[in-house]
Formats: structure tokens, sequence, C-alpha cells
């Protein structure tokens, strides 16, 4: 994942004949040109991506202008487009999911870089790895058929336990409490991003260097104040990176998000209510969609990307910054 | 000049009584480690267990060969045109996005190095890698579909965008990972540049960019957001990617599950098992492929 | 529903007369089944989307029409009348299945033209309920309007007990169910609402409608899972969809005062009643008539009167033949109520109307 530590590359000596045409020349401008318009080939995609959504996007963003990200009056029939519980429900479960991941992720990393075994550590590794590729739909199938009539038991339960206790009722609660709501996807979204967070704080754990672990082992210390003295002190940026880049992963996550979380747009935060997102709202409904509804769905895409990119651009930098540091320490 | 951390580790130390304190947080922060990796295997095993367990009777050669049975209650297979949708979908996205990406890599480190255009370049496609696949899905619905229809070449062509920026940094990193020397010596025997990446660096790469390529394969293979708005829904197969609409394992699972009905019900999870077959052949294969390629180049 | 006609249209009521003259003349009853096997097509691949409302009944269709021409391909890819009417404006489909016909202002949308609306069958949208020990709810226009408005919660409340004075209702929370996308059958049902609850239904009546709470659910199969798998829900369902998953639904009260179970029969009592206008637009909803159900939903297929290529237009034309003639008596075997013979004639005057290159 490294981004500015990249070498310069290796160049060629002058080559020998001399000559106005060295043989290849040609080949190498050619390969040159091509390899050039293969990087710049993402340039264009996005930039056509930005510029072409936006366009579509523009009716139904004039129209509203700010309102469209604040107000939440989604009035399709008169033509009102206010995203806002879209972008709540999106934070919602883009919340929990971290919550839920975030001590796990990390409680996993750290197994693989400081308890286990040698022998144990592939496999653990490659167990995550599968997690990974599972396919979204999979888990939204699993999900809307297996996860939400069977947890919908336990969410009444809690209900019940916490009724009439201030806050924690009204937030462990729905009207009605079903199973396809806030939390089961966020239960979801929080077993999809596990692997990805793991995957990156893993690797800037594994880049402590050696000697502050050997030196706090010296003076005494146990695994975990080893731990906390020195892997996550030379973390802390990686960490966070990983989760932003686990919490970007979670906004964006569409299909397993539109089959469990109800599709009911609301403001109201009650975790076992159906609630509804940024990408699941596109998904339900872009096909019957038209005109000013259209431009709106897609408009939601542009502000979906749109926090993406930022939370994306932040974890990057962040990410960068702990490799130069760890980079140089490591030497 | 970066900071190098002088501090030290922090440490708490003490008599007796705190050191049973210290003991009792070290083991619980290990039982809080070990807890974690049991935690993961529990969602793990049971979406795998109920893939498995319901989508296993409806497996067999009919299944996957069959065309989708054009009245929705009707029971039994089969998805034959998803498979060879999601093949040939995959399969052309793969076509498109694996050379490019090499090419992009290419540029990034043996032609870009430190410099602005290329460091502006690693960073899009960063970005890129963050782009939410729905978008995508619209992207290519708003410049392609309004103009030229519902086609499995579309449905590539979406799929590919996610994979490009995937298989560059990829492509990139592998290629940092071939020692110089290498380069050196094709230069030394008077090689150009091309040649050499050609010739040297690529086919030493080749192990760690097939192995992500399989990854980003593995991945495409599953995703059902950029094909919603670009391939429609067919019940017979489709070979042709660039006429007509047609269909996937993934998408035809989204639209089976919030089905009432037994039949669509069991379609689809025997569709899960086999994207999930699929998905999991492939990252087998880009294990294998890759600890060869640790074999070779062990230091 | 009043429309001012296009010039177009207006030569439909002389070219009407004139067919259903002609029709009267010739041999009737004979379905097209009967009929030496038709000549067989040229290859062609039809695709289409819409109404999920009569998507069994078409599936059927396509199934049947396949066997008798074995070469033209017919997708029907469903996803809502509001997507049927999109794609077919973009073109991007041959035709569009549709339980609502366009708005007048929506037809300038339309790329290829003008269009032909073809009715083809009608079906009973039933309110589906999971409630256990309750077998034949009974309810009125008044009271679904204020469970569906969020005024009455209880499955107990005094109006529902008042229309159901047999059955002992619990007193658990009522949660409704409706449709998470643009719908033909939720214009229907709305449609009805308006027609037949009065004041007391307040939402108007289009295919979204901004429901207070409740559940949603992605197309008719998605509100009958809904239903299905969660106690104390009530949702809006077609009748085939509720029957193949096993649903149980309530009689409804109809103009007349007599509560009606839905069924194909109750159906074509409501379709009887009904007056059709010269583009083939009707409206059975809340229909006169003892026996008439009064949520019976009509639906049609939507094609452009000028098609685009010859192969095309022939299978277009060929498989609303079918729909139109053997189709009709394949309905019932799915659960939906074939159109009033009067109806049918009429629909299959206007197939000569289509215009093939």
């Amino acid at each position: 994942m490294a981004l500015d530590t990249a070498p310069a590359p290796v160049a060629p000596p002058p080559p020998l004949g001399g000559g106005s045409h060295p043989p290849g020349a040609r080949a190498d401008t050619v390969f040159r040109w091509l390899s050039l318009a293969g990087g710049g080939l993402v340039l264009v995609i996005l930039a056509l991506v930005v510029y072409s959504t936006t366009r579509q996007a523009w009716p139904a963003l004039r129209k509203e202008g700010l309102d469209f990200v604040l107000s939440d009056d989604w009035d399709v029939v008169k033509g009102q487009f206010g995203a806002l519980a879209f972008i709540f429900g999106t934070l919602v479960i883009s919340v929990i999911a971290l919550l839920l991941a975030l001590p796990v992720s990390i409680g996993i990393a750290l197994f693989i870089t400081e308890v286990a075994p040698r022998r144990l550590q592939r496999p653990v590794v490659y167990v995550i790895d599968l997690l990974a590729v599972i396919p979204s739909v999979v888990f939204g199938l699993w999900g809307i058929l297996v996860l939400a009539p069977a947890i919908l038991g336990f969410y009444q339960n809690v209900a019940d336990a916490v009724s009439g206790v201030p806050v924690l009722g009204n937030v462990l609660n729905g009207t009605p409490v079903v199973g396809r709501s806030f939390m089961t996807a966020g239960i979801i979204l929080a077993i999809m991003i596990t692997p990805i967070i793991t995957s990156i704080t893993r690797e800037v754990f594994a880049t402590v260097p050696r000697s502050q672990k050997e030196a706090a082992l010296a003076l005494g210390a146990t695994r975990w104040e080893m731990i906390r003295g020195a892997v996550f002190p030379h973390s802390r940026s990686g960490m966070v990176a990983g989760a932003m880049i686990g919490f970007g992963r979670a906004m964006g996550e569409t299909i397993a998000v539109a089959l469990v979380i109800g599709s009911i747009p609301t403001t109201k935060l009650q975790l076992f209510g159906s609630g509804d997102s940024m990408a699941a709202v596109i998904a339900n409904n872009f096909g019957d969609a038209s005109g000013t509804f259209r431009s709106a769905l897609i408009g939601l895409g542009v502000v979906l990307f749109g926090m993406t990119l930022v939370i994306g651009t932040v974890a990057q930098a962040l990410v960068g910054r702990a490799e130069r540091r760890l980079g140089a320490v490591a030497r | 000049m970066t900071a190098v951390d002088v501090t030290g580790p922090s440490v708490a130390l003490g008599g007796p009584r705190h050191r049973g304190v210290r003991r009792a947080k070290d083991v619980a922060a290990t039982c809080f480690m070990v807890l974690s990796v049991l935690v993961v295997l529990v969602p793990l095993g049971l979406v795998v267990g109920y893939v498995i367990s319901r989508g296993i009777g409806i497996l067999d050669w009919a299944f996957l060969t069959d065309d989708i049975p054009i009245t929705d209650r009707t029971i039994g297979p089969g998805m034959g045109p998803a498979v060879v949708g999601t093949v040939t979908i995959t399969g052309a996205a793969t076509l498109m996005a694996v050379p490019l990406g090499v090419l992009g890599g290419v540029y990034l480190n043996e032609y870009g190095g430190r410099s602005r255009p290329a460091r502006v370049v690693r960073f899009l496609a960063d970005v890129m890698t963050g782009v939410p696949s729905i978008v995508m899905g619209l992207f290519i619905f708003t410049i392609w579909v309004l103009a030229f229809g519902f086609s499995g070449f579309a449905g590539a062509l979406a799929l590919g965008c996610l994979m490009l920026p995937v298989v560059i940094r990829t492509a990139e990193e592998m290629l940092r990972l071939v020692p110089a020397e290498l380069r050196e010596a094709s230069y030394a025997l008077g090689s150009r540049k091309a040649r050499t990446i050609f010739r040297v660096v690529l086919p030493a790469a080749a192990p760690g960019i097939t192995s992500g390529a399989l990854l980003a394969v593995a991945r495409a293979a599953g995703e059902t957001a950029p094909l919603l708005f670009t391939i429609l829904l067919v019940s017979k197969p489709n070979f042709d990617l660039f006429h007509g609409p047609n269909t996937a394992l993934s998408v035809q699972i989204f639209k089976n599950a919030t089905s009432a009905l037994p039949g669509p019900q069991q379609r689809a999870w025997g569709a899960a098992f086999t994207l999930i077959a699929i998905a999991f052949l492939f990252t087998l294969a880009a294990r294998l492929v890759a600890n060869r390629f640790a074999g070779r180049h062990a230091a | 529903m009043t429309r001012t006609l296009p010039r177009s249209r207006r030569l439909i009521l002389p070219v009407l007369v004139l067919a259903l003259v002609a029709a009267g003349c010739g041999s009737s009853g004979k379905s097209h089944s009967s009929k030496p096997s038709a000549p067989k097509l040229a290859a062609a691949t039809l695709n289409s989307s819409g109404a999920t409302f009569p998507q069994a009944f078409y599936q059927e269709a396509i199934k049947n029409f396949a066997g008798e021409q074995p070469a033209v391909t017919i997708n029907y890819g469903g996803g809502g009348s509001g997507k049927g009417q999109t794609d077919l404006q973009g073109q991007l489909v041959d035709f569009a299945g549709s339980d609502a016909l366009p708005k007048p202002e929506d037809l300038a949308k339309y790329k290829g033209g003008a269009l032909l609306y073809f009715p083809t069958v009608a079906a009973p949208i039933t309110l589906s309920y999971n409630l256990s020990g309750v077998g034949n709810l009974q309810l009125s226009a008044a009271t679904i309007a204020k469970v569906f408005a969020g005024q009455i919660t209880k499955w107990d409340d005094p109006a529902i007990k008042a229309e159901n004075s047999g059955a002992s209702l619990p007193s658990t929370a009522i949660t409704t169910v409706h449709r998470s996308d643009a719908s033909g059958t939720t214009a229907n049902f709305t449609k009805y609402l308006v027609a037949a609850a009065g004041s007391a239904w307040t939402l108007g009546s289009d295919k979204s409608v901004n429901w207070p709470g409740g559940q949603a659910g992605n197309g008719n199969g998605g509100v009958a899972q809904i239903v299905k798998s969660t106690p104390g829900t009530i949702g809006y369902v077609d009748f085939s969809d509720a029957k193949a998953a096993g649903l149980s639904f309530a009689a409804i009260k109809n103009a007349s005062g007599q509560y009606v179970e839905p069924s194909t029969e109750s159906a074509s009592q409501a379709l009887a009643g009904s007056t059709v206008n010269s583009d083939l637009s009707y409206n059975p909803l809340n229909a006169p008539g003892a026996k008439a159900y009064p949520i019976t939903a009509p639906t049609w297929i939507l094609v452009y009167k000028n098609q685009t290529g010859k192969a095309k237009g022939e299978a277009l034309k060929a498989f609303l033949e079918y729909v139109l003639a053997g189709g009709q008596t394949a309905a019932a075997s799915v659960d939906f109520a074939k159109l009033p013979d009067s109806l049918q004639q009429r629909a299959k005057a206007q197939l000569s109307q289509i215009v093939i290159p």
C-alpha cells in the first residue's frame, strides 16, 4: 500500500551503436506511451465519472439546492427530494459496522502478528481472505432469509428489557421492531468490512520495529503492556486509516444493505426499526425512475461518491504518513 | 526529517500485587484476541454452512446448464444463462482490465516513479478503488446504456472500471519487488527499456501479478450493483456480449432473494453456492500462484 | 379517466365499429389454439419489463407461446410499472407491462412516438394478512384506509371488530406492508381507496405514495414474502402471488354493500360492469354488481404503434394475438381473470393498427 516511497526507476545506460535511430527506440517510445495510457486511463475514467454523474444529477441538485442534503422531505410524487434520511441511514449503519468491526479486526490483527505461533498465522490469514471474497449478494441472501428472521426474537427481548429506560429505550427499539432493520444491516456490514480493516492494521503492526518490542519485553513488560507501549503508539495513524477505509467501504456497500435494511426512509434513531441508505435506495428504485427522480438518485450517487472520496483521501494520507515514519525507523 | 520515536516503550512496573493485576490484564487481552478470531469464524461458518446446506440439494449438472424457468413459481433448476453470463461478462471485464492495469502499473513503477504525474495517477488509482460499485453502474448506465441499450458488454465495462485500479496498484507493487539487479543486468547486456520490461521484469513479476488478477476476478464475479442497471434479465443464455440483455448469478440471487416462493429461493441458494465456489477457487488459485512467487524470491 | 384524444385516436371508433360488425358476422368463439398452427415466424428476440402484478400470467403466456413459435425469444424483466414505462420511453425494451396508463403529460417522453394500449388480463388485489387463528377477515374501504394511514394501529380496534363479530382478534400491533418500488399495484390500490373510502383516505393516489411507517417490499413478491414471514402484517398483493405463497386474504365490502372474496369469478364480475374507452383504457375498481370484487385491477401491455423492425414487429403482433386468444384460456390456470369477450374483440381489432415496416 505504499505511496510516495516509490524508488526512482532504474534508467538504462545510453544505447551502444549510436546513430539517429537506434534499433528498438521506436518500440521503446510506443511502449512508454502505452503504459502512460494505461495509467492515464484512471484519470480519464474518474473525470468522466465525476462529470457525467454530476451532469445527470444537475436538474435535481439545482432544484433542491442545499436542501438536497439538509431536508428529509423525500416525496417522489410531489417532486421533493430531500435526502437527509438516506444520508442519516448510511451514517448510522456505517457507525454500527465500525463499532462492531474495529475491536474484532484489531484483535485478529494482533493475534496474527503477536500471539499466533508461526504455523497458525497462515491459516488464519487464509480464513480472513475467504471471508473477504464472499460476494455481497450472498451476505444479503443469508441476511434476509436466515439472519433477519432469527435475530428478531433477540431484538424483541432487548427492546422489552430496556423499554422505559431514557434514551436507550428509544434507541434499542423500533416502530415496529423488525428483523430487517438498521442493526441487522450494521451487523452484516461489520462482517463484511472486518477483512479489510484486519488486513490494513496487520500490515501496520508488522512494521513496528522489532527493537522497540524487544526493549519493552526486556524491561519486564507483559505482552499486553508491550502491545500498548510499543505497537499501538507506532500504529496509531495506521489504525485510524484502517478504520476510515473500513468506514468508507461500509458507506458504499449496496446489495447486502438493500436486502436487509427495510427500505423505509427515516431520521429516527431506532436501531431495531427499518431504515434506508443512499446506496440501497438507488439500487431499489433506479430501474423505475425517470426525469427528476432519476436525477435525484444519481445525485445521491454523487453525494455518496463525494463522501467516500473525502474519507478515502484522508485515509490514504494517513497511511502514507504512517508508512513514511515507520519506513524511516525500520531502517 | 522524519521524527523517530526515541521515547521508548512506556511500561508500568511494580510490586507483586501489581504484577498479579498486570498478569490478569495480559491474560484477558490474549483471550480477547483469540476470541476475536473465533468471533469472525462464526459468521463465516454460518454463511458458508447455510449456503451449502440449502444450495446443495439443487446443485447438479442440470442446474448449471438448464434455462432459468420462465415462470417464477416453477420448482427446480436451472441457472444456466446466469452461469454463462457471469463467466462471459467477468471474462470480458478481465480481458479489458488486466492488460490495461498491468500497463498502468508498468508506467507507475518503471517510468513514472516519483514524478508528479505518477504521484497523481497513483493517488487517483487509490481513490478509485474506493468508488462504490453502484456509482460505477450509474456511470456506465449514463454513458453507455442510454446510447446503446442493455448488454453484457455494458456490464463488463462497469466491472472492468472497478477492477482496473486494483490491478494497477497490485501490478505496481509486484513490479517493485523485482530486484533492481535484474534490470541492471539486462541493460548491461544491451537491452533497451521496453525490451527489459517485457522480457525480464514482467516475467519475474508475473506470479504476483497473476495472483492479484485472480483475486480481482474473484471479487468481480460476485459484484451485483454494477450489473443491475446494465444487463437487464434473461431466461435463456445469451452468448453474445454486445447484443441484447444478459443475466448473471449475482443479479439472479438479488432478484430471487425477495421472493416468497420456494422455487426461486432454492435457485438463489444454488446460485450462491456456485458463486462462492467460483470465488473460493479463484482465491485458492491466487494463493497457490503467490506462494510459488514467494518461493522463487525468498531472500 | 378523462382524456382529450389526439386526432389519430379518433379514427379508432369508426374502425372499431367496422371491426365489430365484421367480427359479429364471422364465426365466434373459436380460440386460437384450435386453429391449424400459424406459420412459423422468423427468429426474433423481444425484451420487455414492467408490472409485477401480471408477471405470473406473462410468464405463463411466454412459456406457451414459445411452444408455438420456438424461434421467438421473449424476456420479461419485471421491475414494476414505473420501470416498464421508463424503459419504453427510452426504447430500451420492445413492450412494457403496466398497471397504470401513462399520464398525458408523460406521453411526450416516449421517444418512439404514439402508443397503443392492449388490455391483457385483470385480477384482484388482495389484502393479505398474517394473523394466526383468524381465517375470514372482512374489511371495508374506510377501515383499510385508516389502517394504512396509520390511524388504526391494533388488530382488535373497534372498527375492525365491528366488521368481524365472529373472529377472535388479538391485541397485537398492525404492521402495514407496502411497495418500495414505483408500482402500478400501488396506483390501483390507492385509486380504489380514493374512490371508495372518501374522506378517510388523504394520501392521494400514484405509483408511489408517502406511507406513514410500515414495511416495504420489492415487487408484489417482496410484499408477499414479508407478509408470509412476519406475524401481524397486512399488505396489498396481487391474487396470483398471494395464492402461490399460501397467504390468507380478506373479503372486501363492495359498492353494493356485500363482502366479496377475491377470485377470478368475482374479478370477472367487476370487469363485466366497467365501461371501456376508445383507447381501451377502463376502470374496474369499485365496480357495481353484487358479486363484484371491488379491488379488481386492470393491466395493459404498452407498445409503440410504429414498429422499427419487421421480425420484431411480427413477433410482437403474434404474441399479442396469442395473449388475447389462447392466452385468455390459460389465464385462469395462474389465477388471473380473462377479459370479457367484447373487450377481447376490441383489443384484437386494435392489433391491425400496429404498423410493421
